[in-house]
């Protein structure tokens, strides 16, 4: 009774705030929690009209079907695979990018540098889809234009499944590495002048400033933003992917991610709505675990640098 | 002040101008394509110098109202979309930032557990079609991408790094929570309002997926749909040969719309950048 009233008392009190959480908190309860109870779904037969609660329970049907074939090891690798390698390359060319960024003097050049690392962010991914056509196309790409010019063979890109990993992991990063390298660069330009200085007078070379003072600074920075990657790392990039790769079938056994085959069941008439919750249960759990994992070794490392 | 341009310098302009040329050569190929006349293109391929100028892409483009259609919508959802972003963002992360608020943390957590737990596109789907009847509606559009939990963040750090004394003085002078909110931290957050918004506003004007799975109204198309259903489309009549017998500019107007897609936003850029570091500055550190 005594807890009731004191929590009461505080949202009274402080009314007013509570109320601007409000209509954020609402669309966040609309859009991410209201679902929450709709996972029941991976462990029932469904039917669109028996609805989420009247649908036979099925127990792990649903599961075992998914995991009796091939298919779900090859996309839920590739998921991981293409996100491992966009996470590490996107991390070590941002902090290079936002390094060298600041070591630039001429404010001018700096910032058409910033501008154009940021330019790709802009193009949207029907676009980065078409760009990277223009580049790798059979016919007339600009690949195998440069690869004619010093008169070798010209290569089938679009028919060779092992050249596509490289080529989505390198447009992700490509279209997404202005944006952290504005957070990394924000990071660098909140390090204490005063710590720089000193190092300049103690005769401190500009790779060792780099090396003792940047790298060690942007440490908490890298650390949040990784976590918070790998929870999306069972998680494919949907809208890259399926730009790039479209429904070109001879490269999905590296291209397939769990988001695109759940889209080309549900195009086809799939009504394997069970299944497909099944699969976002599972990369939920995956996520969850993995992020769990590396918060509690970054935790053992230093408490500080942990999410929570 | 003399300053050094040496070894490092050079290393560094390097690498700037390695990417650029990256980024630079396939846009420039991009908007040449969209001014060549297909039969060129068809021909003698994709060339920075159109061997035939034409614009035939805009032409067919423009003819059809669906384009002028298509970019209401997209102005509509982006700013509308942008609005209501940052209006409920910035006074979720704003009391979020107030000590005296006792639960604060635990609305925190709340906005944190959907980053690393999502219920999946199904539940997703049946809430937003089904129970909020959003289905072709252009809220749709608009409301599920309000939130984003890492803005939200960066808002609750930057109004953190805020003195709270000034708040106080201004509660003591008897202005209310909302006033103060009005009158003092939306002027001071400004930096970070420009970067969120900045970026809030590219989410909505991108957006594809979204429209993928809830909108088939022709009415509510946005330019980014309508650039991938045309793209799809070519696919599938350059599937089905016979159909792409006369030769419609079907390459041509894929990078036509990409100039039409890009050019608004590509505007807007320099108007925003100047607040960009500034803001995320203060944003991201940790708290």
């Amino acid at each position: 009774m005594k807890l009731t009233t004191s929590i009461a008392k505080e949202l009274w009190t402080n009314r007013a705030y509570y109320l601007m959480a409000l209509p954020g908190l609402l669309l966040l309860i609309a859009f991410a929690y209201l679902p929450y109870p709709g996972m029941l779904i991976a462990f029932k037969n469904f039917n669109p009209i028996q609805g989420i609660f009247g649908s036979p329970w099925s127990g792990f049907d649903n599961f075992k079907f998914l995991f009796s074939n091939d298919d779900i090891l090859r996309i839920t690798f590739n998921t991981f695979w293409i996100n491992a390698n966009q996470i590490l390359w996107g991390t070590i060319l941002a902090v290079v990018f936002a390094i060298l960024l600041n070591e630039i003097k001429n404010n001018a050049v700096k910032k058409w540098f910033q501008s154009i690392l940021f330019l790709p962010y802009f193009f949207s991914f029907v676009i980065v889809g078409k760009l990277i056509l223009l580049i790798f196309a059979n016919e007339n790409g600009l690949a195998n234009g440069l690869i004619q010019i010093f008169h070798g063979m010209p290569k089938e890109w679009y028919a060779v499944p092992e050249y596509w990993v490289k080529i989505i992991v390198s447009a992700g990063v490509w279209k997404n590495v202005g944006y952290s390298v504005i957070i990394y660069l924000a990071a660098i330009t909140s390090i204490n002048d005063e710590m720089m200085e000193a190092a300049s007078l103690d005769g401190a070379s500009r790779i060792q400033k780099i090396r003792y003072i940047m790298l060690p600074n942007l440490i908490p920075t890298i650390i949040t933003l990784t976590l918070l990657a790998i929870g999306k790392i069972f998680f494919g990039d949907f809208a890259l992917i399926y730009a790039i790769v479209e429904n070109n079938g001879l490269l999905y056994p590296t291209t397939d991610v769990i988001e695109t085959y759940i889209y080309r069941a549900l195009i086809n008439g799939g009504q394997e709505y069970g299944m497909i919750t099944a699969i976002g249960l599972y990369q939920s759990i995956l996520g969850f675990i993995v992020v769990l994992g590396s918060n509690w070794l970054v935790k053992r490392y230093d408490k500080d640098y942990s999410l929570f | 002040m003399k300053i050094k341009f040496g070894w490092l310098d050079l290393l560094i302009y390097l690498v700037f101008i390695v990417f650029a040329l990256v980024t630079l050569v396939p846009f420039t190929l991009a908007i040449m394509v969209s001014f060549s006349a297909e039969s060129s293109v068809a021909m003698h391929g994709y060339k920075f110098i159109p061997e035939q100028f034409s614009l035939d892409a805009y032409k067919m483009i423009f003819q059809d109202s669906m384009v002028f259609n298509a970019y209401k919508v997209t102005i509509f959802v982006t700013v509308a979309g942008t609005f209501v972003s940052l209006l409920f963002s910035s006074l979720l992360g704003y009391m979020m930032s107030v000590q005296k608020v006792k639960y604060r943390n635990i609305i925190a957590f709340l906005i944190f557990i959907p980053i690393v737990f999502s219920a999946g596109l199904v539940p997703w789907y049946i809430v937003v079609s089904n129970v909020l009847h959003l289905k072709n509606t252009v809220w749709a559009l608009i409301l599920p991408l309000a939130i984003s939990p890492f803005n939200v963040f960066l808002l609750r750090n930057y109004y953190k790094s805020i003195s709270p004394a000034l708040a106080e003085s201004a509660e003591i002078d008897g202005a209310g929570p909302w006033y103060t909110f009005y009158k003092i931290m939306i002027p001071l957050s400004k930096p970070i309002l420009a970067t969120v918004g900045l970026f809030a506003s590219l989410g909505y004007w991108n957006d594809f997926t979204t429209s993928l799975w809830l909108i088939d109204d022709r009415k509510l198309f946005t330019v980014q749909f309508l650039l991938y259903r045309i793209n799809s489309m070519i696919a599938y009549m350059s599937q089905h040969a016979n159909m792409s017998a006369v030769l419609l500019p079907s390459e041509t107007i894929v990078f036509a719309m990409f100039l039409i897609t890009i050019g608004p936003i590509i505007l807007v850029y320099p108007y925003v950048q100047k607040y960009f570091v500034k803001g995320i500055m203060i944003g991201s550190v940790k708290g």
